[in-house]
């Protein structure tokens, strides 16, 4: 096996079983683990205590447990999250962070107090008001709770100083995953569309300067082969996330490659970074404030449309695929503006309806396959 | 020079086929799809048809939901791809196509040169399919192919919810229950699956000549009520249960000709 194969299949392994990852990190390190709900969490604060932070996104798993608290029109990363955490799947970590910013996540918290009482819950509400200093400072106040719960946890105080050093830590992180996208869309033939989503989502479940590390590795074996014409379609994943390896091999069989993104779970994570200072608290508030193009984050002038068009002209784009996670209304409340603003721009694009619990793609495929046919024929 | 389509549906197997990309000389209809005899039985049919054998078919392209399984094929194609070339080769004129099949719900947006533009399709649920229809049938204690004429002699419009197969069932036989009569809960049948379509085809923009194909398109009750639905009048091709199948033989002459 080479390198490149190497580092794929270590990255495979740790999205493929993260329970397991978390109870080796547990006993190597003797750290604790805290989980992070999407869509936003200061993993910053998490990473200066010494703890790792892993990403909580939900899975395919029946649903059993999680309907005696949510009712059937949740999303599906709220009720398979829910019902891996009733059924104990979570137990080895100390604690879970879990912002309020839709109204599933809200019930959320609620949910998890009472069901899931044997790993502590911590709240974090994000500003509507994201950037007036009003709305600055109240999320200082909130990250400044959630620090004081992890203090609590971890037993020892966290210094401004360290959450600095863990934002230079992730920051470096966020510029390298920038990079890799970059070197994603110029070897389409080498970075499959379920390739792009595996170096993507495994850092979520490692140090992040450990993924950085990894990626570099990644990307400096791969800039060593010659770039090759790609001969199919190029598309632009939209929504929350498209993390079904069955759901990406369709792409793949279809000829298109995923040459950019704007999923919460891939590139909104490192679009931009923390911004300099000397507060951290105040930067990781600041972040929020700068933030663009995600429906969680409210935005009046709706720039999202005009980002995502910048960049289907910037990487010569074919189509633009909304992964639309089924029953999430702040993506919904997006689409059909987004939506218009990619087709006035002459793109054509796809509805793909996303849900977790799907296990016959069917109808997906019929959806992908024609889409890429109305690109080819 | 004979290229061959077939659509291997959910419900039914259909196959046309072609001479020199130009004439259909050859069309079958048989009524069981996918994971059944129905796609041999369909080839069967077309080649003695025309007393020909499959080395005499240049080209083959499969499509519909069976399209994946099917081994003898040249080539597979989607079945909306194929729709939109089989019903512009029928009707040139066409810029939106309304497909009710076995077990979906299409829409499709054509610009004037045939191509296809945008499409829908409806989410995992029965509703507005020619699903719903047999299952209507079946408590109604009449044939899918009566529906149409009997709606025709209808009095008064019954409403029956369109957001839920089993829903409706169950409403259908508390009118059944009510002595309501049989011919006005199928027009309410053919209303409530019209609505639930035109929606559909209302989110890609419908634009005249509109076209309705699949076997839903042969229930004339349901062809009129979408025609009230979305306010424009419809064109049934003679063809337009087989127009997957014809627009995937067309497709297999381009093939040959590459």
């Amino acid at each position: 096996m080479n390198t490149i194969e190497a580092i794929f299949e270590q990255m495979n392994e740790v999205i493929c079983d993260p329970g397991l990852i978390v109870k080796k990190y547990k006993e190597e390190t003797r750290k604790k683990v805290i989980g992070c709900f999407p869509v936003y969490c200061p993993e910053e604060i998490i990473h200066a205590a010494g703890m790792l932070p892993v990403g909580i996104w939900g899975g395919q798993t029946d649903l059993e447990l999680a309907k005696q608290y949510f009712p059937a029109f949740a999303c599906s990363i709220m009720q398979s999250c829910l019902e891996y955490g009733l059924k104990g799947t979570y137990n080895d970590l100390s604690a879970v962070i879990i912002p309020g910013m839709c109204d599933t996540l809200i019930c959320m918290g609620q949910n998890w107090k009472v069901g899931v009482p044997q790993v502590e819950y911590i709240a974090l509400v994000h500003p509507q008001n994201r950037k007036i200093q009003a709305g600055i400072n109240y999320l200082k106040s909130e990250y400044a709770h959630v620090k004081k719960k992890l203090e609590e946890i971890g037993g020892s105080e966290i210094s401004n100083e360290a959450i600095n050093n863990s934002i230079e830590v992730y920051n470096a992180h966020r510029k390298t995953m920038r990079e890799f996208v970059e070197v994603a869309a110029n070897y389409p033939n080498v970075i499959t569309p379920l390739k792009r989503n595996t170096v993507i989502r495994s850092g979520y479940f490692m140090e992040k300067g450990k993924h950085t590390a990894l990626v570099k590795e990644l990307m400096a074996e791969i800039v060593k082969k010659p770039v090759e014409k790609w001969n199919g379609k190029k598309v632009l994943l939209s929504g929350i996330l498209a993390d079904s390896k069955e759901l990406l091999s369709i792409f793949e069989e279809n000829n298109m490659a995923v040459i950019a993104d704007d999923l919460a779970q891939e590139t909104r994570q490192f679009r931009y970074d923390v911004p300099q200072g000397k507060d951290a608290l105040d930067r990781l508030a600041r972040h929020w404030s700068i933030f663009e193009g995600c429906s969680l984050s409210y935005d009046p002038e709706k720039k999202r449309g005009g980002i995502m068009v910048d960049e289907i002209k910037k990487k010569g784009i074919d189509g633009v695929v909304f992964c639309m996670m089924k029953f999430c209304d702040p993506e919904e409340y997006d689409y059909p503006l987004v939506k218009k603003e990619i087709e006035d721009a002459g793109v054509p694009t796809l509805y793909l309806e996303i849900d977790q619990q799907m296990e016959n793609n069917e109808q997906a495929r019929t959806r992908i396959q024609t889409f890429a046919e109305m690109l080819s024929l | 020079m004979y290229t061959m389509g077939l659509d291997i549906g959910s419900t039914a197997s259909k196959g046309v086929i072609v001479e020199n990309g130009k004439k259909i000389v050859a069309v079958a209809t048989i009524p069981s799809g996918t994971g059944t005899a129905g796609p041999t039985k369909t080839v069967k049919e077309l080649f003695s048809q025309l007393s020909i054998e499959r080395k005499d078919i240049e080209k083959l392209v499969v499509t519909g939901y069976g399209r994946m399984k099917y081994t003898d094929a040249d080539k597979q194609i989607s079945e909306l791809s194929c729709h939109t070339k089989g019903v512009h080769f029928l009707v040139p004129t066409v810029r939106t196509i309304i497909d009710i099949g076995g077990q979906d719900a299409k829409a499709l947006k054509l610009d004037a040169q045939g191509k296809l533009l945008n499409f829908v399709m409806n989410d995992k649920c029965a509703a507005g399919t020619g699903r719903f229809l047999d299952v209507m049938a079946k408590i109604l204690e009449v044939q899918v192919s009566e529906l149409g004429e009997l709606s025709a002699k209808s009095t008064q419009e019954i409403s029956i919810s369109s957001t839920c197969t089993v829903f409706a069932e169950s409403e259908v036989i508390s009118h059944l229950s009510n002595d309501i009569p049989v011919e006005d809960i199928i027009s309410g049948i053919h209303a409530s699956v019209a609505k639930r379509v035109s929606s559909l085809a209302k989110r890609v923009g419908i634009q005249e000549d509109v076209v309705m194909v699949g076997g839903v398109a042969q229930n004339s009750g349901v062809v009129s009520a979408m025609e009230k639905s979305i306010g424009m009048s419809i064109i049934i091709p003679e063809l337009a249960q087989v127009t997957g199948a014809l627009g995937a033989a067309l497709y297999a002459f381009e093939e040959m000709k590459k």
